[in-house]
C-alpha cells in the first residue's frame, strides 16, 4: 500500500532540505545531521511495519547520498542509524510506539554525541606535551576542541596547512591566532620541509574506515607518509559515529573518485597552454585574487580529489569517544557493531 | 562508613607493603604483584561494606597509596586493577537476574550499539554463584553486613584467581617454548629476566640450541643468567653488550624479557634491550618477549624520555673510589630502556602469543575502563 513512499515522501518532508537545515548549526557534523534527518524521517512516516520502515528509510539515506557531492561522513552515519533501528528490540505495545521510541533515541544519542568532542579532546590532551610543536591539516572542529583545550593547561605552537582548494586552513589559522596560540600556515606543498620542526600530527577524519585507515580531507595521506618517514606520530581524531563499513584498498575506490576525477581534458589551445594570456584569453579564470597570481581554475580544481584515504599503517593512534584505538581496534568496533 | 574499626589492621600491613616498595625491599614485577595481591586479600576479607561501590572505593584507595609508594612498579598498580575487575565480573554474576535483568532490557540505545564492538573477554566462566543468587542485598538497613557476608566467599575466590594466575605464569609462558625455538639457533639474550629463564630451559628439554647472553652493564646480571642456563646443559655463550651489534648476524632471534608492556604495544625492559632490539632490526631478526600478563599496563607511553625511567645507584656506573672524577661529572644509571612497539614482533604470555598492536586488546579485556586512573 505505501510502495509509493519513496515517491510519496518528498513531497510532505524533504529529506535533502531537512539535512541542509539541520547541517545550519555548527555543531553538528554529518553523520549527526544523517542521522537526525532520519530520525524525523521515521516520525513523519507512515510505514506500518518494520520493513517498511526500514525501506523508507534507506530510501531517504540514498536520496541524501545522491544528492551530495561527498556521501563518506554522511553514509557512516546513516548506515549506523539504520543498523540500529534493525536490530532495535520489539517490545513495544504498538508499532508507533516503537517509532517514538526510536525517534527519541536517535535524539538522545544526537545529543550525548555532542559531548563526544570534549572527551576525544581530553583523551588527546594526554598526548600533548608541554612545549609541543603540532601540524594539523586543513580545519576540523575536534581538532580545534583539542587545540583549545591544550592551549589552556600547556603552550603549544601550530603548524597547520592551507588546505587548497578550500583554503580552511586560514580558518584554523584565524580561530587560534585569536585565542593567542601561536601559528603559522604552511603550503600544501611545504609539509615535508616543515615536519623536522614537528612533534607529533593531529588530524580530524571525515570517516575511519574498516582497515583502520582514515578518509579525511585531500592531503591527510601525503602527511601521514612524511609524518612516517620523519618517525612522528600522527594522531586522528574521530568521534565513533564516523566510524564507517568500507574497505578501499587503493585511493581510487573512495566513493568519492568519479572518472572525471584526474582525468585528462581533451587537448585544446584554450586549457593545454599555460600561459597567462592564454588562461585570462579562455575567460575561464575568474578569480584572480591578486595580480599576477595563478590559480587554478574552477575545471582543474573540480578534475581533483576532496578527500583521501590514507593507509592504518601510517596512523599511530585514532582518538575517538570511545577510548584511544589503534587502528585495528578501529575495525573490531565495526566487526562488533555490524557483524555482531 | 563502618570500615574504622577494622582500618587499622588493614591499615598495617597497606603501610606495611607501602613501606617494602619505597625501600626497594621488594623489587620485580612478579615479587610487588604478589604481595599486592597478598594485601589486597587481607583487606577485602576484613573491610565492611554495605555495597559495591563502598568495596571498590576500599580497594582503590589501598591501591592507590600503594601505587603511590613506588610508581615504577607499574605491575603494582595492574594487580589492584585486575582484582577488580574480577571482583566486578564476580559482583554481576552473582546479583545477575535482580539487577541487572531489569535494566539490560530497555538500555540499547545507539552509543551503546557503538560499543557492542568493544573487546570483552566472551568466557566469562559462569562459576558457582547459584547459591549466592538472591541472598545479596545491597544497602539492607537492618544488616549491612549481610551483603559483604554474602559476597565475600566468591570475592576470595576472585582474588585466589589472580594470585593462581601469578603463581603459574612461568609454566604459562614455556608452555610452548619448543614451538618457537627450532634445534641448532642461536638465541641472544639480555638481563636476567625469570620468565625468559623457565622459557629456555623448558625448551631445552626438547631442542639443543645455543643461547648468546649480553652481560648487561652496569648490573652484570647477565652473569647469573649465563650460570643459571648453562647449569641446566644449555650451551650459552657471555658476551659483553658491546658485541650485540656485531654477533646479530649470526642470531636467529632476540628474546627479551619485560618490566612492563604498555598499551600501545610498547615495553620497558632492562637497559641494554633497546640496544638489542635495534640491532636485531637491522638485521631483521625477529624479536620476541616473553611476559606474563600481569605486566600489561594501560598507559600509552606518551613521554619516553629518558627522565621517564628509573635510575638506579650510580656507583655501579662510577664508583667512589674515583674521588677525582665523581665531583666532575654527572653520572646516570637508567634501569629500564623503553622499547618502541616497532622494535617487537610478538609478545609470548601465559594466555597466547600475541602481535603488538593487540596488547591494547588485551587490556581492554583485563581491566575495567574506569579503574585506569586508580
Amino acid at each position: 500500500m505505501s510502495q509509493g513512499e519513496p515517491n510519496s515522501s518528498p513531497a510532505q518532508f524533504d529529506v535533502f532540505v531537512t539535512y541542509q537545515s539541520i547541517l545550519q548549526n555548527e555543531e553538528i557534523s554529518t553523520p549527526l545531521a544523517a542521522i537526525l534527518t532520519l530520525t524525523q524521517l521515521i516520525e513523519k512516516s507512515s510505514a506500518g511495519t518494520m520493513f517498511e520502515l526500514v525501506q523508507a528509510l534507506n530510501d531517504g539515506a540514498e536520496i541524501l547520498k545522491q544528492r551530495t557531492p561527498n556521501p563518506i561522513s554522511l553514509n557512516a552515519g546513516c548506515e549506523l542509524f539504520i543498523a540500529f533501528v534493525t536490530l532495535f528490540p520489539h517490545d513495544s505495545d504498538s508499532f508507533s510506539d516503537l517509532k517514538t521510541e526510536l525517534v527519541k533515541q536517535g535524539r538522545n544519542y544526537a545529543t550525548e554525541a555532542l559531548t563526544y568532542r570534549d572527551k576525544i579532546a581530553a583523551l588527546a590532551l594526554g598526548f600533548i606535551e608541554d612545549d609541543s610543536v603540532i601540524l594539523t591539516h586543513s580545519y576540523s572542529r575536534v581538532v580545534m576542541k583539542t587545540l583549545l583545550r591544550a592551549h589552556e593547561r600547556k603552550r603549544i605552537s601550530v603548524y597547520v596547512t592551507e588546505a587548497r582548494p578550500r583554503g580552511l586552513g586560514l580558518r584554523t589559522y584565524d580561530e587560534l591566532t585569536a585565542v593567542g596560540i601561536p601559528c603559522t600556515v604552511v603550503l600544501d606543498s611545504a609539509v615535508s620541509y616543515v615536519m623536522d620542526k614537528v612533534d607529533l600530527v593531529l588530524v580530524g577524519s571525515e570517516a575511519v574506515v574498516e582497515s583502520g585507515g582514515l578518509i579525511n580531507a585531500v592531503g591527510s595521506n601525503q602527511i601521514a607518509i612524511i609524518a612516517k618517514a620523519a618517525n612522528k606520530p600522527f594522531y586522528a581524531l574521530a568521534e565513533s559515529y564516523k566510524f564507517h563499513r568500507l574497505f578501499p584498498l587503493s585511493q581510487y575506490d573512495l566513493p568519492t573518485h568519479n572518472p572525471n576525477v584526474l582525468s585528462f581534458p581533451p587537448a585544446s589551445v584554450s586549457t593545454s597552454l599555460p600561459t597567462k594570456g592564454a588562461v585570462i584569453g579562455s575567460g575561464l579564470q575568474k578569480i584572480t585574487p591578486a595580480e599576477g597570481s595563478r590559480s587554478m581554475t574552477q575545471e582543474q580544481v573540480a578534475r581533483n580529489p576532496n578527500v583521501d584515504y590514507t593507509r592504518p599503517d601510517l596512523i599511530s593512534l585514532v582518538f575517538s569517544d570511545v577510548g584511544s584505538l589503534t587502528p585495528e581496534g578501529v575495525s573490531q568496533y565495526l566487526v562488533g557493531m555490524f557483524a555482531g | 562508613m563502618g570500615t574504622e574499626g577494622h582500618s587499622v589492621a588493614n591499615q598495617r600491613v597497606v603501610e606495611n607493603l607501602a613501606s617494602k616498595l619505597r625501600r626497594r625491599q621488594v623489587v620485580g614485577s612478579r615479587e610487588t604483584a604478589l604481595e599486592t595481591v597478598l594485601v589486597l586479600r587481607q583487606v577485602v576479607s576484613k573491610a565492611r561494606f554495605s555495597n559495591i561501590d563502598q568495596l571498590v572505593e576500599v580497594i582503590r584507595s589501598v591501591g592507590r597509596k600503594l601505587v603511590d609508594a613506588q610508581p615504577k612498579e607499574h605491575t603494582v598498580g595492574n594487580t589492584v586493577r585486575k582484582v577488580l575487575h574480577h571482583i566486578r565480573e564476580e559482583y554481576h554474576t552473582a546479583t545477575q537476574g535482580t539487577v541487572l535483568a531489569s535494566s539490560s532490557k530497555n538500555t540499547l540505545s545507539i552509543s551503546r550499539f557503538v560499543l557492542q564492538g568493544q573487546p570483552r573477554k566472551q568466557n566469562a566462566l559462569l562459576k558457582t554463584s547459584a547459591d549466592a543468587k538472591g541472598t545479596l542485598k545491597e544497602n539492607d538497613p537492618d544488616d549491612p553486613d549481610s551483603f559483604a557476608r554474602g559476597l565475600k566467599p566468591v570475592l576470595m575466590e576472585a582474588i585466589q584467581d589472580v594470585l593462581d594466575e601469578l603463581e603459574t605464569v612461568y609454566d604459562n609462558v614455556s608452555k610452548n617454548a619448543k614451538d618457537h625455538i627450532h634445534s641448532d639457533e642461536i638465541i641472544l639474550t639480555i638481563g636476567k629476566s625469570a620468565t625468559v629463564e623457565a622459557f629456555l630451559k623448558s625448551a631445552a628439554h626438547y631442542r639443543k640450541f645455543t643461547v648468546i647472553v649480553a652481560e648487561t652493564a652496569p648490573s652484570y646480571t647477565g652473569h647469573d643468567m649465563a650460570q643459571s642456563l648453562s647449569s641446566a646443559g644449555i650451551s650459552t655463550v657471555l658476551v659483553p653488550d658491546s658485541s650485540i651489534y656485531a654477533l646479530m648476524s649470526r642470531v636467529n632471534k632476540v628474546i627479551l624479557g619485560a618490566h612492563a608492556i604498555l598499551a600501545n604495544g610498547g615495553m620497558f625492559a632492562i637497559t641494554g634491550s633497546l640496544l638489542a632490539a635495534s640491532a636485531a632490526r637491522a638485521h631483521s631478526t625477529p624479536v620476541v618477549v616473553c611476559t606474563g600478563q600481569f605486566k600489561l599496563t594501560p598507559q600509552w607511553n606518551l613521554y619516553h624520555e629518558y627522565g621517564a625511567l628509573d635510575f638506579a645507584d650510580p656507583s655501579s656506573v662510577l664508583g667512589f673510589e674515583e674521588g677525582d672524577l665523581v665531583d666532575k661529572v654527572d653520572v646516570v644509571n637508567p634501569y629500564y630502556d623503553y622499547v618502541r612497539p616497532e622494535f617487537v614482533d610478538a609478545f609470548i604470555t601465559n594466555d597466547g602469543d600475541h602481535p603488538p598492536s593487540s596488547v591494547y586488546r588485551l587490556m581492554k579485556e583485563a581491566y575495567d575502563d574506569e579503574d585506569h586512573e586508580l
